[in-house]
């Protein structure tokens, strides 16, 4: 199964600059705004998976990126969200570091290899320092989704 | 008895789903937190290119896709469980790689796959290594 990152993430789900400065209020802010788009159909669902993911890990995976993400029926289909952090927010990263890109994955409960490819192929194409630096001065929804199409093998 | 408080499992692109069950099997009846450490081993990965059947930049790509693959497999059997994880990916020399691990999380036991190529963790770690 190939799985594209841009064929996912939709120019209305990413957001240049959020406000929350806390881990649970930034992944608030993005289910809310999920929910306004009807990608989740189910907030509070939504939240508790992503909640307890983050109990039990950190989602911030070091280099200024956090990938919060679960497994929930409360949305129908592989979903993918962006949010940039112009202050950085504490996600607990394994560097220490605030997470400034914030991709928020979430998936039905029975489409796991989608999930669990969506999230190697994100967090691959992240290890990258370029493309970081290209996400962080990014414009425009649109030009944070052609980096992404360009980059993206 | 030896404390299972913080255990690290180390994985290569070898590693299989059997391993990962029984790793967070265990540390779900110790209560214990996971690191999972994947390694992609340049000098294995080099060697390979040399043989010349595939560019070592086609290894390269397939290795961490893969490691992905591995580490949120882990991770998703561990949420699953109620096991508290923390996901690595490093590049490099495994044997440097593990043992920079265990003394910068204060590791108590490592938990490698037997078949790996994995000699050197089991006879230069620093903290007891569990074969699964």
């Amino acid at each position: 199964m190939l799985i594209k990152i841009s064929d996912f993430l939709k120019a209305d789900a990413i957001f240049m600059d959020i406000k929350a400065t806390e881990k649970l209020d930034v992944i608030k802010e993005l289910a809310e705004k999920m929910v306004a788009i009807n990608m989740v159909t189910d907030r509070t669902a939504f939240m508790n998976a992503l909640a307890k993911r983050e109990n039990l890990e950190s989602t911030g995976i070091g280099d200024g990126i956090a990938i919060p993400h679960a497994r929930t029926n409360a949305v129908q289909n592989l979903v993918l969200a962006f949010a940039r952090s112009p202050e950085g927010v504490d996600f607990s990263a394994i560097d220490g570091k605030p997470s400034h890109l914030i991709f928020l994955i979430a998936s039905p409960e029975d489409k796991k290899s989608e999930y669990i490819m969506a999230l190697a192929k994100l967090s691959r194409l992240l290890r990258k320092e370029p493309i970081r630096e290209l996400l962080k001065s990014a414009a425009s929804p649109n030009e944070i989704l052609n980096i992404i199409k360009k980059h993206e093998e | 008895m030896k404390s299972f408080e913080k255990v690290l499992l180390v994985m290569t692109d070898e590693t299989d789903q059997s391993v990962i069950n029984t790793a967070v099997a265990i540390c779900r009846k110790e209560k214990s937190r996971l690191y999972v450490l994947f390694i992609i081993d340049s000098r294995r990965i080099n060697r390979l290119g040399r043989k010349g059947r595939q560019k070592i930049d086609d290894i390269y790509r397939q290795a961490e896709e893969t490691g992905w693959q591995l580490l949120y497999l882990t991770e998703d059997e561990a949420v699953e469980n109620g096991v508290w994880t923390s996901l690595h990916f490093e590049e490099g020399n495994v044997t440097n790689s593990v043992n920079r691990y265990v003394e910068s999380y204060g590791i108590d036991v490592i938990m490698v796959r037997r078949k790996d190529d994995m000699r050197r963790v089991f006879t230069d770690a620093p903290v007891s290594v569990i074969g699964l």
